[in-house]
């Protein structure tokens, strides 16, 4: 250990060098995975903060920001049998006109007194009437919209009288109207797309779950289970490039000390034959290789947590529809990464040791 | 006479085989008594370094056997050998081959750490050796900080730290100039007489033969008798007469090394002839 601490020590430079850059592979793993832990919360976002155990869509809708539901009449009424808590809402994907920038949005459509609107305003109030609007802060924020200005949503104007909070998203944020506006810019007199049910007291979710599906034209879930449905829709598309671009970093930051290790080592070759030749064995030639990758992985390793963070706080304020979350299992395996890094890095430079002939050193 | 602590028997080394035979070194028998110095001398090529391998168990010898302090070594099974090397033997190179990024203190303790020592334990050991060595005050130099003849002493301790029964050094004086060689050969002579340890000097200095006990003669692989041999009158290596470089004196021819050491010698001659 003491060898490869002065190996390394001995070559400043360098060290910092691959430290650093085992710390930027290491962060941006941290970071796509905080990325891709955001998404998924931000994904769940609505049905985690509303009420609501059972989500109840059209036959064979079985997400909620993926597809357009139209629950036919009547289903509101048989979800209330029983004494269900029900809250309706009328939602759809709109693309909005905001100071000449097209911005995808998700207009969802609520009664106050049944709930499903906005769970946080950081200003203003909720709409009373049918040309009132709540936006998202962040979207608000980004479009320079201010309480009292005027939007148009689907050719009609809404006043913006509340900002809310937790609902902007870098995919789409969510807007909040009342239901009936949204029944008429949609043209669906008394449409609902989606009923939020709680069973009422002693009654499992499963319960309810499976009563309503028994209704015509309905699909009924659990709320966890259309959660689940939605981030494996956005999973699907994001998640498969965010991985691919994990396993890049892990590659960058292994061929780094990998690249580290093996120029130290072919460069220190002749001392490591002086040690074969002394008498020292070949296990401890690769516990010295091995632990100064453990020594540079280790650092950047940890260097690399401390940047995430930095860098996570930094995105989020700069780009607050960009929620990264760096969460303690992922923090677990992005040092596991680091581990990996220095086990593989070490295998080459330890191929290398094991072929040295301990009497090339007397031939010169 | 004591009894040997290092016998080779007939120690034979072939590469190859069939018409691409070579014999590095053939039939060879040698023994080294507590105390005694053995300079081996020969041409390049003549099978020194081969030789000095297979007596420091660095390289199986084809035939023959060897014993260190009564252990067949040559029987051994390979992964036997580190610890025979690292208890058995001391080794000195000429290019001192000190780990770099170590200071002089580190590069001894190491080699007395491997051996199974503690670090305090081997530290202290370390030190106290290269303070008899004459480099107390060096203990924490880096060997780019240190002078040819101090790298080489702390070889020296490097190779005496875990009390070898024999010394193996090959070409220890070849990187330094003759007061520090000188020097280092009296610490080689104290090594032998003061700690009973035998030393085997692969060397084409001819200086090392005031120093040694014997001096045998390796040519084609096989101790020959002493051929006569010039000195460089620059350096005071042991020259072949036959294809050496010469410079032809007012009664004698003088030989060198070199073509440089022959340079050398005809610039200081003209200098001292010249007219001030």
């Amino acid at each position: 250990m003491a060898l490869a601490r002065h190996n390394l020590a001995q070559d400043w430079a360098r060290l910092t060098l691959s430290v650093v850059g085992v710390a930027l592979a290491v962060m941006l793993i941290l970071l796509l995975s905080g990325f891709l832990s955001g998404m998924y919360i931000q994904i769940a976002a609505y049905l985690t903060n509303t009420p609501g155990s059972v989500v109840v869509a059209q036959d064979e809708v079985r997400n909620l920001l993926g597809v357009s539901s139209l629950l036919p009449l009547g289903a509101t009424a048989a979800a209330r049998t029983g004494g269900s808590r029900v809250i309706p809402i009328l939602s759809q994907f709109v693309i909005l006109d905001l100071h000449g920038k097209k911005q995808p949005v998700y207009l969802v459509g609520y009664d106050r007194k049944e709930g499903g609107g906005p769970w946080r305003l950081a200003a203003g109030a909720e709409p009373r009437t049918s040309y009132e609007v709540v936006f998202d802060r962040v979207l608000a924020s980004r479009h320079n919209i201010a309480l009292g200005e005027q939007v148009e949503i689907m050719d009609r104007d809404f006043t913006v009288v509340g900002l809310s909070d937790g609902t902007s998203s870098w995919m789409t944020s969510f807007v909040f109207v009342r239901k009936a506006a949204v029944e008429r810019l949609l043209r669906v007199p008394g449409g609902t797309s989606f009923l939020l049910v709680t069973p009422p007291a002693r009654t499992r979710p499963e319960v309810l779950r499976d009563r309503l599906s028994r209704v015509p034209g309905v699909e009924a879930l659990l709320k966890r289970d259309m959660i689940a449905n939605d981030a494996a829709l956005f999973g699907k598309v994001f998640s498969a490039p965010i991985r691919l671009m994990v396993l890049i970093a892990f590659f960058v930051g292994t061929l780094v000390v990998g690249l580290v290790i093996y120029t130290a080592t072919i460069e220190r070759q002749r001392e490591y034959g002086v040690l074969k030749a002394i008498g020292a064995r070949n296990g401890l030639l690769y516990r010295t290789v091995l632990a100064q990758a453990l020594i540079i992985t280790g650092l950047g390793s940890l260097g690399g947590v401390a940047l995430a963070f930095a860098a996570a706080r930094l995105i989020m304020v700069l780009r607050p529809q960009f929620l990264v979350v760096l969460e303690p299992p992922a923090i677990g395996w992005a040092l596991l990464s680091g581990l990996g890094m220095a086990l593989l890095a070490a295998l080459i430079p330890v191929r290398t040791i094991a072929r040295l002939a301990p009497a090339d050193v007397f031939r010169r | 006479m004591s009894e040997p602590l290092f016998v080779a028997e007939a120690l034979t080394k072939r590469y190859g085989s069939g018409a691409a035979e070579v014999v590095a070194v053939r039939d060879v028998s040698l023994s080294v008594a507590p105390g005694e110095i053995v300079l081996i001398m020969g041409p390049s090529g003549s099978g020194k370094t081969t030789l000095l391998l297979m007596l420091g168990a660095l390289l199986r010898p084809t035939a023959g056997k060897l014993w260190v302090r009564s252990t067949l070594v040559s029987g051994l099974p390979e992964r036997k050998l580190p610890d025979v090397r690292l208890r058995q033997f001391g080794f000195v190179f000429q290019d001192f081959n000190l780990l770099s990024a170590l200071s002089a203190l580190e590069n001894v303790a190491v080699v007395a750490e491997l051996a199974g020592i503690g670090g305090g334990q081997a530290r202290k050991r370390a030190a106290h050796l290269l303070g008899e060595l004459g480099l107390g005050a060096r203990l924490h130099f880096l060997p780019e900080k240190l002078s040819g003849g101090e790298k080489q002493r702390v070889a020296l301790a490097r190779a005496l730290i875990n009390d070898p029964a024999v010394v193996l050094a090959d070409e220890p004086t070849a990187n330094l100039d003759s007061k520090i060689g000188r020097e280092i050969m009296r610490l080689l002579q104290r090594v032998a007489r003061e700690q009973g340890r035998g030393v085997v000097i692969v060397s084409h200095d001819q200086r090392l033969k005031e120093t040694a006990d014997r001096v045998l003669w390796l040519e084609d692989g096989q101790f020959k008798a002493m051929v006569t041999m010039a000195v460089d009158p620059v350096c005071g290596m042991a020259v072949e007469r036959e294809g050496a470089p010469t410079a032809e004196g007012k009664d004698q021819t003088y030989f060198f090394c070199s073509r440089g050491c022959r340079d050398e010698f005809l610039a200081e001659r003209l200098e001292a002839v010249a007219p001030r």
